[in-house]
């Protein structure tokens, strides 16, 4: 018996086979985003030993199948809950598919399990794919090496262009902070899942925390920040040091799914300009991190 | 059974002649909902998580999601939006003050149970005067064979402007005055001191409360235990008299909603407030008393 038959990517592209041609290079198959994400900390030879030792086994165990997705919950952290609708093919079915991997921070954030307050979009109805397209989750064809290859990934301007803002003070707001501060920095809800000790050794363990900080990708912007801390030993065992462990930082920019219209930031400036409320200093950087975090502190500007 | 949901829901349009409820009862139960399925005055609110409803809902409902009615403010679980994001929720699930709304939830766990409750009072406090909840829940209207659909229902946004009902809500200040009976909701054992949930700090009950716990308005089907029985029971701890000014609480505002709705909407009772943000704001001073191991 072939314990997960549509691993093989041939056999459901024996009829759906510009999918499957697309589904090879993505993410969800490749999980390459994980590889490329702690490359950067390695010098070139354990790099090699990384992307042939330990990814394969570690990072790239987690890859989804079609099976996956349209017929099997997928297994998480050995918790198996069995098929989505019989054994019947589902198109999507994300409360049951996405919601099992990207559960960890991801999918209660966005229904307001964790921090309170349900995404706005969640609240008017909306699931994963309806922002999240066939050309992201199947790939579009390209080799990808992290989400921000996806071309057609979501934006919140595509459905809230600047400019069709309602009132005059929305207008103000966006203008005055277009291309310095992302949109999530505002309309984040607030509190949301940072892996403090992830990958020490000591079992995950998750705190909720709400950090603005320069985006490590765009200098010039800030927006939120989430904890993904590589600590200097996680793959010592595995023979990788990490020699360039200070080359990238252990705060990455989010995009949280926890937006809400009115936050504390929307509703008075004094929230950043005043209070600085939310945003990383020195004194919250976590221990022992990267060299590299420092240059994500950012002094909000004070009102004139 | 997609089909089946929209043939009735076509049913029902034409049926020029049908007579609709001209007002709520209090106790919505799924045959009155079934008849007034067509009812333009009429919106019923699933509060099931959206995969729920996706999956299959009642003819009509609109989803909007149990959080989106009670959110999480530290340390407060179970809070009242403010009033801005409660009157776009409101909004956008086509409310308007004359609206009739039916709650639809689970009942297979008490704290679901008390959910539809809680929304309800949450539409009351908000202005919308009618505003109740399935008896039994999405489980009694599957058990009774009523039609349900999966078409994602779209409605227009209302303009509603929503005025928080000060008179149904109590606060810490209005607890420690001393003039209003207080009732504790919860089940015996967190009463008695001899249990205490993880979000709230410290176990015990407010001096001189009463013991009256909302899960026992419910039989084991998730339905409402008969009229006659939970007056009995009400009357029992909190008296006949219908204008006595009561405030009743719980661990964060949840299980009390259900007796507070009740007492209110089902068997008259005048001046029931309810303390939302219950013990959890209670110990927040450390030292705020609670009473143990007495039913005083």
């Amino acid at each position: 018996m072939v314990k997960r038959p549509s691993d093989n990517l041939s056999v459901c592209g024996s009829c759906h086979g510009e999918i499957a041609k697309n589904y090879k290079n993505s993410l969800h198959y490749t999980t390459a985003g994980l590889k490329h994400g702690v490359n950067g900390r390695m010098a070139t030879a354990e790099g090699k030993i990384f992307n042939e030792k330990v990814f394969p086994k570690a990072c790239n165990s987690c890859h989804a199948s079609c099976g996956d997705c349209h017929v099997k919950v997928p297994v998480i952290g050995g918790i198996n809950i069995g098929l989505i609708k019989g054994h019947q093919f589902v198109k999507r079915d994300e409360a049951k598919t996405c919601a099992l991997c990207h559960g960890g921070r991801v999918y209660p954030e966005y229904t307001g399990e964790y921090g309170g307050t349900p995404d706005v979009h969640y609240q008017k109805g909306m699931f994963c794919a309806d922002c999240h397209v066939k050309s992201e989750t199947h790939g579009d064809g390209t080799v990808q090496t992290g989400r921000k290859d996806i071309m057609d990934r979501p934006s919140c301007q595509k459905c809230h262009p600047s400019g069709t803002e309602k009132s005059d003070k929305s207008k103000l707001a966006h203008s005055a902070h277009n291309g310095k501060v992302s949109c999530v920095a505002c309309h984040s809800s607030g509190d949301y899942r940072n892996c403090t000790n992830c990958h020490e050794g000591k079992g995950a363990k998750a705190t909720p925390g709400f950090i603005l900080g320069r985006n490590p990708r765009d200098k010039k912007t800030v927006t939120t920040l989430r904890i993904i801390p590589t600590v200097r030993d996680t793959f010592v065992e595995s023979g990788v040091k990490m020699e360039k462990f200070d080359a990238l930082p252990n705060y990455w920019d989010t995009s949280p799914h926890n937006i809400k219209k009115r936050t504390d930031r929307t509703r008075s400036c004094d929230t950043c300009h005043v209070e600085k409320s939310g945003f990383l200093t020195r004194e919250t950087l976590i221990k022992g991190g990267s060299k590299a975090n420092e240059g994500l502190i950012s002094e909000p500007k004070a009102l004139k | 059974m997609k089909k089946t949901g929209m043939l009735v829901m076509m049913l029902l349009v034409l049926c020029v002649g049908q007579v609709w409820g001209a007002s709520l009862p209090a106790i919505v139960s799924t045959d009155w909902l079934e008849q007034n399925l067509g009812n333009p005055d009429l919106r019923i609110v699933d509060i099931r998580d959206l995969g729920e409803y996706k999956a299959g809902h009642i003819p009509g409902a609109v989803s909007a999601a149990y959080g989106s009615w009670a959110i999480n403010v530290k340390p407060l679980d179970n809070e009242v939006p403010e009033q801005e994001d409660l009157q776009d929720v409101i909004r956008n699930a086509g409310i308007s003050e004359k609206t009739m709304v039916v709650v639809v939830g689970k009942t297979d766990t008490i704290p679901n149970q008390v959910n539809s409750p809680r929304v309800a009072w949450t539409l009351q406090y908000a202005g919308i005067k009618q505003a109740a909840f399935l008896d039994g829940g999405i489980s009694k209207w599957l058990a009774d064979k009523k039609p349900m659909s999966t078409d994602m229902v779209k409605v227009v946004p209302t303009t509603v402007s929503i005025k928080f009902q000060k008179n149904m809500m109590a606060n810490k200040a209005d607890v420690t005055a001393g003039k209003a009976m207080l009732v504790d909701s919860r089940l015996p054992e967190f009463y008695f001191g001899a249990s205490k949930v993880p979000h709230v700090k410290r176990p015990g009950k407010i001096a001189g409360a009463a013991l009256l716990p909302s899960a026992w308005l419910f039989k084991k089907d998730g339905t409402l235990r008969e009229v006659s029985e939970i007056e009995a029971m009400a009357v029992g701890v909190v008296g006949k008299d219908k204008s006595k000014d009561m405030i009743l609480y719980c661990d964060s505002g949840r299980l009390s909603a259900g007796f507070v709705y009740v007492l209110t909407n089902v068997l008259g009772y005048k001046n029931v407030r309810m303390y939302d943000a219950s013990l959890q704001d209670w110990v927040e001073d450390p030292k705020a008393p609670l009473t143990m191991y007495n039913w005083n």
